[in-house]
């Protein structure tokens, strides 16, 4: 697995559909899709619900395989990596934010960033340490011992970002990481992701209906039915 | 690992604590059968075990005295002493009798040896003195408890009065119990003084054992002749036999019961943390960690079932002796070990069965 495709993107997406089902009664998620997205860039993936943000979030993420075309991840395409390849490439490459923060409520915040540390290699006093710096990084370091079931909206969306960016992952996916927030809330992570992307120089990939995100984005996508609508790069 | 299995487990205290519950039962059974197997081989065999003796003698056909009938006479006594080389010849009379105590009787393997030798005395006297004359008895000590006897206790046996003189122990074969007479008041009872059930022979020389035997049965037709390790062996089988199945179905339907229930909970507990295992399948966990914390579920159950079992087990065994004498049980380290190991296992066994639900858990359900 190179860090980097030969042509820069960490994912290229080539006419790609999806569909759910039979291919009589099946319904179609994406319709052919293009699309790529590199190191140092926020990909806004925008549209109603429905409009495919999310299937195409799990395409990009090699979480689900498409009915057409082609999703190089990392330069490969994903079907010719094994389950095994795929694993490793999540726990060592991928961060993922997922919509309403799925923490694991079982343990306290620390041990959730110590958890995707664990599956990235990272274990014993060494994997206490990173996170910890983790979350002095995001400045909720007294939030440590906590359960996720006592902290608010936006502390366990910090500690969502906080394991997300943990395994030092190239590639972060955020499904809808604003919606269970305040507005003002909302903008702080936003911004919070877009500084991941530029100073870290990872690709943020987010999917969200949120229209007030699109000018911290660098890439948007306007989807629509599971097709593009527009395409529009800032920068 | 270990931690995340044990916070799952802590957040259904209720089933958690039922489950242990579960555990902890069929491991109580299971060393509850296994100690009461001990006591039972132990009681059964133990005064064949005590009365060491070069040869066994009995009538043909007859392998044990368990659930074995051998007539034989004096006469075949005094054959038996005319042949050269044997140093002693003891007789014993063995039968089902019926104890009396006013209105209430109870059976008993009534045993009649010669008080003068003392062979085919019972093991151990724990209360009283063994027998020395007619006229007295000893009993068994779950007998003498089930039956409210105690010595000093006049009893009658058909007919004839006895003195209960002492309590013996390791006598107790769980469906019935010893009790010892002299062995002209046992010949007296059974109506024929000149019957006897067996003979225990020593022989002059300790390296003449096999030959003598050999000579018993040419020379006196009609015996079963066998050396003292050959003849406790029968016993054991004899007693294996009519005990080891039924306790074997227990045992397998407590191993099935307590699989059954252990797969169920993990399997429960799998389907309502359906959510963290996606999260974690896309985080990249592997299936090995997942697997993991399925088996850190089912062991820390099984381990903490067993402890409670420990806990439960012995002043459980006190009351069921207190309330059912004739229970005898023997536990040792062994069994307890036996017990953990195999429930460890059957953990093991119903984390593997479970943790097949892993597989249809799915990491798109983390983004639905």
């Amino acid at each position: 697995m190179n860090a980097h495709a030969s042509n820069g993107h960490f994912i290229d997406l080539q006419k790609v559909s999806k569909r759910f089902g039979d291919n009589g009664n099946g319904t179609t998620a994406i319709s052919n899709v293009s699309l790529s997205c590199s190191a140092g860039e926020l990909v806004l993936l925008l549209g109603p619900s429905g409009s495919g943000k999310t299937t195409l979030l799990t395409l990009m993420a090699g979480l689900i395989e498409p009915s057409e075309g082609q999703v190089l991840l990392f330069g490969e395409e994903v079907r010719s990596y094994s389950d095994g390849e795929l694993q490793r490439i999540r726990a060592h490459r991928l961060g993922f934010i997922f919509q309403n923060f799925l923490l694991i409520e079982s343990l306290s915040v620390l041990e959730n960033i110590v958890l995707v540390l664990r599956f990235a290699g990272i274990t014993g006093s060494h994997a206490i340490e990173e996170a910890r710096r983790l979350l002095r990084q995001f400045s909720i370091e007294h939030l440590s011992d906590k359960s996720p079931l006592k902290l608010s909206q936006g502390e366990k969306q910090r500690v969502a970002i906080a394991r997300a960016i943990a395994n030092g992952g190239e590639l972060i996916i955020a499904d809808e990481p604003t919606a269970s927030l305040e507005s003002s809330q909302g903008l702080q992570v936003i911004e919070l992701l877009r500084n991941l992307a530029h100073a870290g120089n990872r690709c943020v990939v987010v999917a969200s209906h949120d229209r007030r995100l699109v000018e911290f984005a660098d890439c948007v996508v306007r989807l629509r039915d599971g097709a593009i609508e527009a395409l529009e790069v800032h920068r | 690992m270990t931690n995340y299995s044990f916070r799952i487990l802590k957040a259904q205290p209720a089933r958690t604590a039922f489950t242990i519950g579960g555990v902890a039962l069929c491991a109580v059974l299971m060393l509850f059968l296994l100690s009461v197997y001990r006591g039972v081989a132990d009681g059964s065999v133990e005064y064949i075990r005590h009365n060491r003796t070069d040869l066994w003698v009995l009538q043909e056909n007859t392998t044990n005295i368990l659930r074995g009938s051998s007539i034989l006479s004096t006469g075949h006594g005094n054959l038996l002493r005319e042949i050269s080389g044997i140093r002693s010849v003891s007789p014993l009379v063995f039968f089902l009798s019926s104890i009396r105590k006013g209105e209430r009787g109870s059976t008993v393997y009534l045993t009649g040896y010669d008080p003068a030798t003392g062979i085919g005395a019972p093991p151990l006297i724990t209360q009283g003195r063994n027998i020395q004359n007619d006229g007295e008895i000893v009993l068994d000590r779950s007998f003498a408890a089930k039956s409210g006897f105690h010595t000093g206790d006049i009893v009658t046996l058909k007919g004839d009065s006895l003195r209960v003189v002492g309590i013996s122990v390791q006598t107790n074969m769980f469906v019935v119990q010893y009790a010892f007479v002299t062995l002209r008041q046992a010949q007296s009872l059974i109506g024929y003084p000149g019957l006897v059930s067996c003979y225990l022979v020593q022989v002059q020389e300790p390296g003449t054992v096999a030959s003598m035997k050999e000579r018993i049965r040419e020379e006196i037709p009609g015996l079963e002749v066998y050396d003292h390790d050959e003849f406790l062996k029968n016993n054991i089988r004899e007693m294996q036999s009519g005990f080891l199945p039924l306790l074997y179905v227990i045992a397998a339907i407590g191993g099935i019961v307590l699989t059954t229930i252990l797969t169920l909970i993990l399997s429960i507990s799998i389907l309502e943390r359906r959510r963290d295992f996606a999260v974690m399948k896309t985080l990249g966990s592997t299936h090995r960690f997942l697997g993991g914390l399925v088996y850190g579920q089912g062991l820390q159950i099984s381990l903490t079932g067993c402890g409670a079992a420990l806990a439960f087990f012995f002043p459980m065994i006190r009351l069921i002796e207190a309330i059912s004498p004739e229970v005898s049980t023997k536990t040792s380290l062994e069994q307890i070990a036996g017990v953990f190991l195999t429930v460890s296992v059957m953990s093991g066994v119903s984390s593997l069965l479970a943790a097949r639900k892993l597989a249809r858990i799915y990491t798109l359900e983390a983004f639905s």
